[in-house]
């Protein structure tokens, strides 16, 4: 048996310090703050399991929770519903449309523009009095008078899903494409051969086969959005309004923290993020790879 | 073995030495820096109104000012690792009215009651509430302000000559000074197609400043006024009569306003027809402080400059202002009381200063010198100087909170919510203090 010496570990060390200074460090802190009261001022006063019963019985937090959901589950069902719609349309070889590199580019734009940007431009473009997505649809007669998108919940929701929609169907199109170019063409060929329509190639071919592409897109964006602040930060006044529809849990978590000082609670909602975006990774994981089991077996 | 076990032992070594040299470097750096820097004088504030001052005070003394500016509303968030770790902390650092309260408790300012400050001499020399606002919760002074930032109302004189048949700001102060007069003249104003305010968000103030009490007390109990529920139907009677032009504070319409007509083009189901088929009104007046026609009104109407005025409103209020003192860890605390000695009561500096920005002050031998000086242009050579030291006479010191800033956004948030038709008064109450039961557990609320 040869002896291994421990010089690697010599190699790895300046890793494992910053690991442990800058990722374990605070996670552990943060943890101990979520039995505390801590204004950020002066020493963490000791209080118990207080911050996780308010948490349990938090009206706020539950909204937050629910306002997340709703704004992440319409964005990505709809994210995804494009980006599949022009993969489809991408890589049928009935039609082989030119210039996809272009259309990449295109579609993924969005994604490049900051997101603050993105916050004051719609925000000028959503002005009820002014703003130019009403004009539009006022002059092409959609609507009769104009909508105050940003001052009603359901409006406030659905704007800020569709500007995500927006700014994230270009990146889930790219990974889809990648995920179809993996399909052999010889599947689509004979296919064709058989005489499948366009509508069966792509439900008895496409859909299966992307099936772990899409597993990934859900969890990274369901990660992402469960973590959903900017753009309802920016958008409006910070604190959610209309009505606490855009407060999300991480918008929530800021306000608890920055604005109202309250350190030991903010680091309770931390960990209930983390430990419900486990759950929802865990949930989500199993029952794609449970039905496609299924399928196998 | 042993060759590759040394060699890679000494890629090691050159590698953390490497490292170790780094931080060293930058170490010594910044240690050499701090020794050849001796005598600059760390500044933070939130703007850049101390430019001139510090250019002043360096070709004064000799020395070098090194300012920092945070903008705002990262300040506090910025500031409290800083002092609360004293690494890289300011010499000097300023406190804007909003966040003033939250530090005055802490050992952030040094206490200026002390040897050798002795600032309670100094007592006599402000507007009560000014330095009232500076003092922690057991009377010490912990930092000064130059300035008095009380409010008025500012209006356009060619409007109140045709409606109100009058541009003086004494009679027009009068008829408003209640607000059964203010809405009084709302309906004259609306009689003409004018509005009195750009939206209802401006009467906070006067809310506010009615019945002056802190917001909490020193049991933690919300104190919520009659004056406070006052607001709510004093907003929604502003709306449902088109007082007002649905153009909130720092929006476009509001800036856009002040030079002229705005469009009005409806849409809310609380208008009613009438006002909503003139597509065009022009806003009377705009409740702003001192600061509020220099860096509000002025740049944002320049064509009507000489047209405007400012007078009183049914109860007088203030709005802002910057404190400013010495961080407690401090090694440079002579340079940087020199600082604020400059700042705060040289007469000389402070004579210049006002003249130069028209910024009004809070120091008093100053302002008896100067205060008949001045005679403003902008609002037709009204004396605006010291039409304000008799407002920030009016003003109750010692009411307000570290909760203020926060407790005023989560009211007017409310408020607008029952002036839009979203909740009864009721509801918007109930769920005004659930958010603030929320936002600060430790408050008791009725």
């Amino acid at each position: 048996m040869k002896k291994l010496n421990h010089k690697g570990y010599y190699f790895i060390a300046p890793f494992f310090a910053i690991f442990l200074v800058f990722n374990i460090y605070p996670v552990l802190l943060t943890f101990y703050y979520t039995f505390t009261r801590y204004e950020g001022y002066g020493k963490p006063e000791f209080i118990g399991l207080e911050n996780y019963t308010r948490i349990l019985t938090d009206g706020y937090f539950l909204e937050a929770f629910i306002n997340t959901w709703k704004i992440w589950g319409l964005n990505f069902a709809l994210q995804l519903g494009i980006a599949l719609f022009l993969a489809a349309l991408f890589s049928d070889l009935r039609y082989r449309i030119k210039g996809i590199g272009f259309f990449r580019a295109v579609f993924y734009l969005p994604n490049l523009i900051t997101i603050s940007s993105v916050a004051i431009l719609f925000n000028i473009m959503l002005d009820w009095q002014h703003g130019s997505i009403n004009m539009f649809l006022m002059k092409i007669g959609l609507i009769s008078d104009p909508i105050n998108w940003l001052n009603e919940p359901a409006t406030a929701q659905i704007s800020v899903a569709l500007i995500l929609t927006w700014m994230w169907f270009g990146y889930t199109f790219i990974v889809l494409m990648a995920g179809v170019s993996g399909i052999p063409g010889e599947l689509y060929e004979a296919a064709l051969i058989d005489g499948a329509n366009r509508w069966q190639t792509f439900v008895h071919i496409t859909l299966p086969l992307l099936k772990p592409i899409m597993l990934y897109v859900m969890i990274t964006s369901l990660i992402g959005g469960l973590q959903l602040f900017d753009l309802p930060m920016l958008i409006t006044d910070g604190l959610g309004a209309p009505e606490g529809s855009l407060n999300t849990m991480v918008l929530y978590l800021y306000n608890q923290a920055f604005r109202y000082n309250n350190y030991g609670y903010a680091a309770t909602i931390a960990y209930a993020l983390f430990l419900i975006t486990v759950i929802f990774s865990v949930v989500t994981f199993r029952s794609m790879y449970r039905t496609n089991a299924k399928k196998e077996g | 073995m042993k060759k590759r076990l040394s060699w890679s032992l000494l890629l090691t070594l050159i590698l953390g030495v490497g490292l170790l040299a780094g931080c060293s470097d930058s170490g010594s750096a910044s240690g050499d820096g701090d020794e050849a820097d001796d005598d600059v004088l760390k500044v933070w504030s939130f703007t850049d109104e101390l430019k001139e001052p510090i250019k002043t005070f360096e070709e004064k003394n000799g020395v070098k000012v090194e300012l920092t500016i945070v903008p705002i509303a990262d300040y506090p968030t910025k500031l409290k690792p800083v002092l609360e770790s004293g690494v890289g902390a300011p010499d000097v650092f300023t406190g804007e009215v909003a966040f003033l309260k939250q530090w005055t408790d802490r050992d952030y300012w040094e206490n200026l009651s002390q040897e050798p400050y002795n600032a309670d001499e100094l007592e006599g020399d402000y507007i009560d509430y000014v330095y009232d606002l500076g003092k922690d919760s057991e009377g010490n002074v912990k930092a000064l302000s130059w300035q008095t930032t009380p409010g008025g109302i500012f209006y356009k004189r060619s409007i109140a000559k045709e409606v109100l048949g009058t541009d003086d700001p004494d009679q027009l102060g009068e008829m408003m000074s209640s607000w059964d007069g203010l809405f009084e003249v709302g309906e004259q104003l609306k009689a003409e197609g004018y509005r009195l305010f750009p939206d209802e968000g401006a009467i906070r103030w006067f809310a506010k400043g009615e019945d002056p009490q802190p917001w909490v007390n020193e049991d933690d109990e919300l104190i919520m006024t009659d004056a406070k529920l006052n607001y709510f139907d004093h907003a929604k009677k502003l709306r449902e009569k088109d007082y007002t032009a649905f153009a909130p504070e720092w929006s476009p319409s509001w800036n856009a306003s002040m030079s002229g007509p705005i469009a009005y083009n409806g849409g809310w189901e609380e208008v009613d027809e009438d006002a909503a088929a003139s597509d065009k009104t022009e806003v009377f007046s705009y409740a702003l402080p001192t600061w509020g026609l220099h860096s509000v009104l002025k740049p944002n109407a320049e064509d009507t400059s000489g047209d405007w005025g400012v007078t009183t409103g049914p109860v007088p209020y203030f709005w802002g202002g910057t404190w400013i003192g010495i961080y407690s860890g401090s090694e440079k605390k002579d340079l940087a009381w020199d600082f604020v000695q400059m700042m705060t009561h040289d007469e000389e500096f402070l004579t210049d200063w006002a003249k130069e920005t028209g910024d009004v002050l809070s120091y008093k031998p100053v302002n008896e010198k100067i205060k008949d000086e001045f005679s403003e242009p902008f609002l037709n050579g009204q004396n605006n100087y010291t039409f304000f030291l008799d407002q920030a006479k009016k003003i109750e010191p010692g009411i307000v909170t570290k909760y203020d800033q926060q407790i005023d956004t989560l009211l007017g948030a409310q408020v607008l919510e029952y002036v839009d038709g979203k909740k009864t008064k009721e509801e918007a109450i109930e769920e005004f203090y659930k958010q603030v039961k929320n936002a600060y557990p430790e408050i008791k609320t009725p």
